[in-house]
């Protein structure tokens, strides 16, 4: 399958609205680092054993393709940045990985669920993304992958260290799991600070939605394990899956608190914010993911019906800067992207109200 | 005020001392104070700790200063060097990664002390290569534990919850039969 099919302005595959627990739990996502026995890590490799690296694992690959189960292989260097940056913001590929020049590559499977870097950090992260919270359904995808491709590749295996890795941090089981979820009410209540140094003491991290450093946009937050070595990978999940259940508790009972005591806030404020997605002129990214999060609480609590979820999770990857510039064509200053997401916006969330406008809005628009 | 020691200066710095219950206070401006201060501390610079040391204090290792390092290099022992990717444990350090598989062996004696630090263990307990564990354990004790929250849901009336939990009981079950894994 060619790149445009992974470039396209849709949510991807593990976007859905399928799975357990959607109105809190985004997606849930798992990674395996592996590496192949002698062969030194990419941080210290040469272009050519880079080469060898990349060849064996799509040989690999392709041995274990089926009918159900096809890559599609892209070379990081040949891409423009600006695809790479699309491919970034829908999850695909590592920030880390799009930078790389050193025969770094991604095999891509085409419902987009499975994505198979090269060259990364290590030689190989095997991840596997699911709608809604299914850690152990996303856990035996990526297992089932795994253990066919060890079948002809040699990993780098070590009886006490596990699957050996270039940092430290994911040595072991090599997994690392996540699950993304949306907690506007745990956040608004203040309370989220609290969640995230117990889960630190629990060992999970928080991080943003676009990963490591990235702030809380949107209300959206990854919860994921820190540890990897001395742990099962059974252990690993199922402490996820608590830590998981619980915050969705904690949120549920947030949100019902806050919905009993300022409904009549909250009516307003979701309102505002789904006028603003629909009528607004300039949109910066915050602002945008800030309106999406109120509208997708107020669909949740039953305020706002209009908009289904699967529009909202759709804006929510779309609003991002590549995005927008693949939308326009062309790359874009940030004012002007902050123009194009705005009509970007306008058109997906009117979509239901006036299909017949959509086509005459355009003119006066840019 | 004028420093007491070398009476040129002005004295910004009190030293107070205590001996024999005997209390003395001492002016000093900065540049003497510092001669005195027994650590001679620099207390008004904003010290600036490398990241490599940040790391190593993390790991509660030593720390040599790099500098130091290269201009005595026989007062520390030469740390190993791994022979397929010439890491020693310092790069490793400065770094926080390792350079190839290899170095786990090299290092096999330090890395223990790392990990134990940022890890639950310093040994692996999970899936290993050949052997072939099932994902089905895992399922079964999810259903077990969905069907403790039934029961409970139909003790406390919540019927709705309890039909959810029943699908939910049925699709794992149904994912069980298929060997653990989604069909494609």
């Amino acid at each position: 399958m060619n790149l445009e099919h992974f470039l396209k302005s849709e949510a991807p595959g593990w976007m859905d609205v399928k799975g357990l627990e959607t109105d809190i739990v985004l997606s849930t996502r798992i990674r395996l680092a592996r590496n192949l026995k002698g062969y030194r890590f990419p941080l210290s490799f040469t272009e050519n054993e880079a080469h060898q690296v990349d060849g064996m694992i799509e040989e690999a690959l392709q041995s274990i393709e089926s009918d159900a189960l096809k890559f599609s292989h892209f070379t990081v260097k040949e891409m423009p940045a600006l695809q790479r940056q699309v491919l970034v913001e829908k999850h695909l590929i590592s920030p880390l990985l799009a930078k790389k020049e050193k025969s770094a590559s991604v095999h891509l499977s085409n419902d987009e669920t499975i994505s198979i870097m090269v060259n990364e950090e290590d030689h190989l992260r095997i991840q596997c993304l699911a709608p809604g919270l299914q850690l152990a359904e996303t856990y035996a995808n990526a297992f089932k992958l795994d253990s066919k491709l060890e079948e002809h590749l040699p990993y780098a295996f070590n009886e006490s260290f596990g699957y050996l890795t270039s940092c430290p941090t994911n040595v072991g089981t090599g997994l690392r799991a996540s699950v993304m979820m949306h907690l506007p009410a745990l956040t608004m209540s203040k309370q989220i600070k609290i969640v995230t140094q117990m889960l630190a003491r629990l060992g999970m991290v928080v991080r943003g939605i676009y990963g490591e450093g990235s702030e809380n946009l949107g209300n959206i937050y990854q919860i994921s394990n820190q540890v990897t070595l001395g742990k099962s990978e059974e252990e690993i999940l199922k402490d996820l899956q608590e830590v998981a259940l619980q915050i969705i508790k904690n949120e549920r009972g947030a949100r019902e608190a806050l919905l009993k005591n300022s409904r009549i806030i909250l009516e307003d404020r979701f309102n505002r914010s789904l006028g603003t997605l629909k009528y607004a002129r300039i949109m910066t990214s915050e602002e945008a993911a800030a309106c999406l999060s109120n509208v997708r609480l107020g669909v949740d609590m039953g305020i706002i019906r209009e908009v289904p979820l699967n529009v909202l999770n759709e804006c929510m990857i779309l609003i991002q800067p590549g995005f927008v510039q693949q939308y326009a064509g062309t790359t874009l200053q940030a004012g002007e992207r902050d123009m194009y997401r705005a009509k970007l916006l306008r058109e997906k969330l009117n979509l239901n109200n006036h299909k017949l406008n959509d086509k005459g809005e355009e003119r006066y628009d840019v | 005020m004028i420093c007491e020691h070398c009476q040129e200066r002005q004295a910004t710095v009190t030293v107070t001392q205590v001996v024999n219950g005997q209390k003395s206070e001492k002016h000093y401006c900065e540049v003497c104070a510092q001669n005195f201060h027994p650590f001679n501390l620099d207390f008004h610079k904003e010290e600036q700790i490398p990241i490599h040391q940040l790391v190593s204090n993390l790991f509660g290792l030593p720390v040599w200063n790099s500098g130091t390092q290269e201009k005595a290099p026989s007062t520390t022992k030469k740390s190993a060097e791994c022979p397929t990717c010439g890491f020693t444990f310092r790069k490793f350090l400065n770094e926080g990664k390792l350079g190839c598989p290899q170095c786990y062996e090299t290092f096999g004696k330090q890395l223990p002390l790392v990990l134990s630090k940022i890890q639950a263990g310093t040994t692996h307990s999970g899936k290993a290569p050949g052997k072939l564990k099932s994902n089905n354990e895992w399922i079964k004790k999810q259903i077990e534990s969905t069907r403790e929250q039934l029961q409970l849901a139909i003790h406390e009336e919540r019927f709705e919850d309890a039909a959810e939990l029943r699908d939910e009981i049925r699709e794992m079950e149904r994912k069980l039969e298929r060997g653990g894994v989604d069909a494609p």
